[in-house]
Parts: structure tokens; C-alpha cells; sequence
């Protein structure tokens, strides 16, 4: 009963809804007493224009909503076959032969086919009802998902964080100076971590909305590029990095914070999961539409099973330490949010030794207006 | 005498003040701590110092409102703190006369970078000394104002009229941050179209022209989004 009454529309919309239907019946009954005024003109033959009639409430029937109006033409239909063109003509006679049929079977019709269109609208109206409930729930198991990652990873570095202060805290008069410099170095480490986590986090609340509401400007790519390896290398300053962009300036519409955050995402995972002293090679590739940044390094590699999943941000069920790849999984799913946001792709490939992480931005917005 | 130098520090998170402070006293510095706004103004109006941090989320008044409201009578220093994400209100602290910033989180030796080139260049505009038609040098690269003249490695780089000014701007404010919107009134004059396009194409052939790597410059550096800062020139 109560998805009914939430189908029902304002007394305002209400209100507007029967101007309409009223509108549509009258014209709908004009148009059939006119067009029966012509028939009959020329056939003198009145067995037909019930029929329009008929074809007339059908109709009234199907577009307005309940039953009130197509009761109400059917009343007139039968009123004007009798008046207008049966014998005698513009003259009301009840008595004549059938009529009831006539009356009755109009009536029926109209009947009929008003509950089938009601019946039809209100299936209609569940079944998007029902489609808006499953994309909602969609997103809701989405967000839990994200949610639980995220207590997840963030729930490691702050025991570690929260243990190191407490047992600094309270056993300090125990600890030489070197262990306590240790505590206090994994204190750093794991709050830079936790911090790199938050602005992740903060980075996707810039995509409002999801798709194609970015703030994109003309951002210049060296200098994007540039800006992620300093800001990686201020955090990992043993960092080994080979960057390399094309000779011509390139500008592409993107919202260049968050391009900078896939890039350090990408660098960052690069760096800590290789397991390789190799440098890792970040480098633009211009194709005829887009811009390809590639970030490669050349160490472990990532098995096959897992490289199919690796942007989904589920927690990677078959390492056998879970928390020694923590947040790899959030990092990855947010670039792809973020290129995805900007209309471009992103994928990795195993390569004989390594990995290869790319990820493309078109060169123009679709609209192609952006540029001045 | 006492010659210390006096740094005003407005910041309402109290670890954050409490560890800036330490950080400050420790390199001797002398510092007067102010949890709002309001305090932090009448700190500066009855002691004078010789410079300002300001963290721009206060919670009693906005943060470009003190800068402003400071502007109207001192022309201290301002360094502003500040988040990553926030751009645009970056860029509108030095539009109002901030001189620079700094972002959370930042390590005790970039603090201290930031206000030595600050208390740096405030020294300069007061003495208006030649100090400020002095050659910037700084590792390899040399920019004589007086000759116009730009040297790298000893040798002389060709730069048009319009890199050589962009190039000239940033190295009398080296190590500051400069905004786009103030190197385009200075090179192109106040009624330029505000289209950093034209920047970005002169940025990109001055750093093929300086840099070993344009994608990893060594002399000037973007802050996407703000501007760009030149690497400090190496005085005394």
C-alpha cells in the first residue's frame, strides 16, 4: 500500500494532470464527431461511426489516467451516436432498438481499457522504481566495500603508530637512545603513509558526481609530471626514478592535482613493490587522440590472476600477509576513478621483467570547445 | 640586546602550533603563539614582528581577511599555512599580499627554508639596497640584471625579451613562489588576457633552453595549480 501512495502525484501535478486529460477527451471526441459528420455526409451509412467513436475512447482511454474519463466519454459517445446520427436525427431517443448494446459495449471497452492502461502505467512505474532501487544498492555495496578497505588499511599504521607512542611513553626509561629513535622514525613512517591515504581519499571527493565533473583547465604535462616525481621524492627520497617527456609542449584539459595523485599512486607502488633496485622509468607517449603516461618498473612482476583485478580495490585474497601490500589495492582503484572521471583509460601489462602501467587522457574534451 | 628575531604564529590546532613553536624556539627564534585570529592581530599590532605564519583555516575569521586586514598598515612578512587541496585559496593569500606559503605537512627544514627567503627579501625592499640589482647565481645558472645577461655553466643562454623577463622575475623573488596572474602582469602588462597558455609555452621553452630535463627541472619549479618558484640563489 504504501509504494501506491508514493506513486501518487501532488495535489498541484493533480490538478494539472486532469486540465490535460480533460483537454485531450474533449478534442479526442470533437475530432470523432467531425470526422463521423464526414463520413456520414458521404455514406449516409451511421453503422460505422460508432466504431469511430469507439476508436475515439480507445484512445482516451490509453493517454489519460483512471477511469473518469473515458467513462465520461463513453457517456457522450453513446449521447452523440443517438443524437447526431441515428434516426431521428438531433433528437434523443432511447427506446430505439440495441441502443442499450451499443451503450453497454462502449461503456465495457471503455472500462477494459482504462484498467489495462492504469494496470500498464503502474507495472511501468514499478519496474523503474525497482531499477532506481538496484543501481542505489549498487553503489551502497560499492561504498561499503571502499569503506571496509579503507578501516582496513587504516586500522594498521595507527596500532603501529598508537603501540610505538604508547611504549615510548611508558617503557622510554628503558629504551636506549637509538630504539627510540627507532619508535619515533615508525611514527613518521606510518603517519606519511596515513596521510598519503587521506589525500587519496580527499583527491576522489574532488569528482563530484562521478563522470565529467572534473575541473579540468589546460594543464601542461612535463609540469605535471614533474611536480608528482618531486612530491614522491620529497616523501621517498632514495626514490630512483627515469622521467622522460615528449620535445613539444603538450597541454591537455585535466584537473591536474588529481593527475598528479595517479602518477604518485602509480610511482609510489612502483617503487615499494618491484622489489627492484632498478630505476623505474616514467615516460608521455603522444598517440593521435590521447596522451599515454606510462610508469614501468622492472621488477617482480604481478601474477596473471591478479593483474586482472588489480583496479577493482578488493584486498588481494592470495598474498599470504595481506597487510604487506597495504593500501595498494585503494590506491589503484582510485586512478582508475580518477582517469575514468577524465574520459581516458588505464590498464597494466606484465612485461618480461616488470610491469607496465599506463593510463591515457584524450587530448581534446568531446565537446572540443574548451579550447580558447 | 636582545636580537632575536620575532616570528607571530596563528594557528589554531593545538599540536600543530605546540610542535611549530618547538621547532621554531629550537632553531632561535623567538615566537609568540595565537590560537585565533583576533588574538594573533593585536599580537602583531603591539609587538612588531618580523614575521607572520598564518594558517588560513581560523576558525574566528578568514585567513585572506587578516592578510588584508594586515596589508592595510605593515608589510611583515606572511607566511601562509596551508592544505594541499586548496588552490584557489592559495593563490587568492598571495593575490592579497601574502608572500608565501607553505603546505601541510611540511618538515622543520622546509619552514626554516621558506622563512629564511622570506625574512630575505623583506630585508631587501627595506634597505632598498644594490643588493637587489645583484647577479642571481645559483649552482650553475647566473642572471645578471645589469647585463641582461643569463649564463649557464659560463656559457650565455639565448632567451627571448619576454623569457628573459619571465626569467628575471623569478630570480629576484628566487625561492618564493610567484603566481601566474602576477608573472603575466609583469611581462605582458595589467591588461593582459589572463590565458596562462601563452606562460605555459614560454615556461616550457625557457626550461629546454636551462633544464637538463624539462620533466625534472632543477632551476624553476611549478606549483601546479599557483605558479612557479625559482630555486634560492646562493647569497653570503
Amino acid at each position: 500500500m504504501q509504494r501506491f501512495f508514493y506513486f501518487l502525484p501532488s495535489k498541484q501535478d493533480y490538478k494539472k494532470k486532469r486540465g490535460r486529460d480533460a483537454l485531450i477527451t474533449l478534442l479526442l471526441l470533437i475530432l470523432a464527431t467531425a470526422l463521423s459528420f464526414l463520413y456520414f455526409d458521404i455514406s449516409q451509412n451511421s453503422a460505422n461511426v460508432a466504431l469511430l467513436y469507439i476508436l475515439a475512447l480507445v484512445l482516451i482511454a490509453r493517454i489519460t489516467d483512471g477511469y473518469l474519463w473515458g467513462i465520461f466519454a463513453s457517456l457522450i459517445g453513446v449521447v452523440c451516436v443517438n443524437f447526431l446520427f441515428t434516426y431521428p436525427y438531433l433528437a434523443l431517443n432511447f427506446t430505439l432498438a440495441g441502443y442499450p448494446v451499443t451503450f453497454i459495449g462502449m461503456l465495457a471497452i471503455s472500462l477494459i481499457t482504462s484498467a489495462a492502461t492504469t494496470h500498464m502505467k503502474q507495472q511501468m512505474q514499478m519496474l523503474a522504481e525497482r531499477e532506481r532501487l538496484l543501481v542505489e544498492a549498487e553503489k551502497e555495496k560499492m561504498r561499503a566495500n571502499l569503506l571496509r578497505a579503507i578501516s582496513h588499511d587504516l586500522r594498521t599504521p595507527l596500532t603501529s603508530i598508537i603501540g610505538a607512542g604508547n611504549s615510548y611513553l611508558e617503557t622510554g626509561d628503558f629504551l636506549d637512545e637509538s630504539q627510540k629513535k627507532e619508535l619515533v622514525k615508525q611514527i613518521c613512517e606510518d603517519s606519511n603513509w596515513l596521510l598519503n591515504m587521506v589525500e587519496n581519499l580527499l583527491s576522489v571527493t574532488r569528482i563530484q558526481g562521478g563522470e565529467a565533473n572534473v575541473n579540468k583547465s589546460l594543464e601542461s604535462v612535463e609540469e605535471v609530471v614533474s611536480e608528482a616525481v618531486i612530491r614522491l621524492k620529497k616523501r621517498l627520497p632514495d626514490a630512483k626514478i627515469h622521467v622522460q617527456v615528449p620535445d613539444e609542449l603538450i597541454l591537455i584539459p585535466m584537473d591536474a592535482i588529481l593527475i598528479e595523485q595517479v602518477l604518485i599512486n602509480l610511482l609510489e607502488n612502483a617503487i615499494l613493490h618491484s622489489k627492484s633496485s632498478q630505476p623505474i622509468s616514467c615516460h608521455v607517449e603522444v598517440e593521435v587522440e590521447s596522451i599515454v603516461f606510462h610508469v614501468r618498473d622492472y621488477g617482480i612482476g604481478i601474477p596473471p590472476e591478479r593483474i586482472r583485478t588489480i583496479f577493482d580495490g578488493t584486498p588481494y585474497t592470495g598474498n599470504p600477509s595481506p597487510d604487506s601490500s597495504k593500501g595498494m589495492g585503494i590506491g589503484l582503484s582510485i586512478c582508475k576513478t580518477i582517469v575514468a572521471a577524465h574520459k581516458g583509460t588505464i590498464c597494466a601489462h606484465s612485461c618480461p621483467q616488470g610491469t607496465d602501467f599506463a593510463f591515457s587522457l584524450p587530448q581534446t574534451t568531446e565537446s572540443g570547445g574548451s579550447h580558447p | 640586546m636582545n636580537t632575536k628575531i620575532s616570528i607571530v604564529l596563528i594557528e589554531d590546532e593545538k599540536n600543530i602550533r605546540g610542535f611549530m613553536a618547538a621547532t621554531l624556539t629550537a632553531q632561535g627564534y623567538k615566537v609568540s603563539t595565537a590560537p585565533t585570529a583576533k588574538v594573533g592581530i593585536s599580537l602583531i599590532t603591539s609587538g612588531c614582528p618580523d614575521l607572520i605564519l598564518l594558517d588560513l583555516g581560523l576558525p574566528d575569521m578568514d585567513g585572506i581577511e587578516v592578510i588584508r586586514e594586515i596589508r592595510t598598515w605593515a608589510s611583515i612578512p606572511i607566511i601562509v599555512i596551508s592544505a594541499r587541496t586548496q588552490e584557489q585559496e592559495k593563490v587568492l593569500a598571495l593575490d592579497n599580499g601574502a608572500d608565501d606559503y607553505i603546505t601541510k605537512p611540511f618538515g622543520p627544514s622546509e619552514l626554516m627554508a621558506r622563512i629564511r627567503t622570506a625574512l630575505r627579501h623583506s630585508n631587501r625592499l627595506q634597505t632598498d639596497s644594490l643588493l637587489n640589482q645583484r647577479s642571481y647565481r645559483a649552482e650553475e645558472l647566473m642572471v645578471d640584471f645589469e647585463k641582461r645577461l643569463v649564463t649557464l655553466a659560463g656559457s650565455e643562454i639565448h632567451l627571448t625579451q619576454i623569457e628573459y623577463k619571465i626569467v628575471s622575475l623569478l630570480a629576484k623573488n628566487s625561492g618564493k613562489v610567484i603566481t601566474y596572474d602576477t608573472i603575466i602582469s609583469n611581462v605582458w602588462g595589467p591588461y593582459a588576457d589572463d590565458n596562462n597558455r601563452i606562460l605555459r609555452v614560454n615556461m616550457a621553452n625557457i626550461r629546454r633552453k636551462i633544464e637538463k630535463n624539462p620533466a625534472e627541472p632543477h632551476y624553476i619549479f611549478t606549483e601546479i595549480g599557483i605558479g612557479y618558484r625559482m630555486l634560492e640563489d646562493k647569497e653570503s
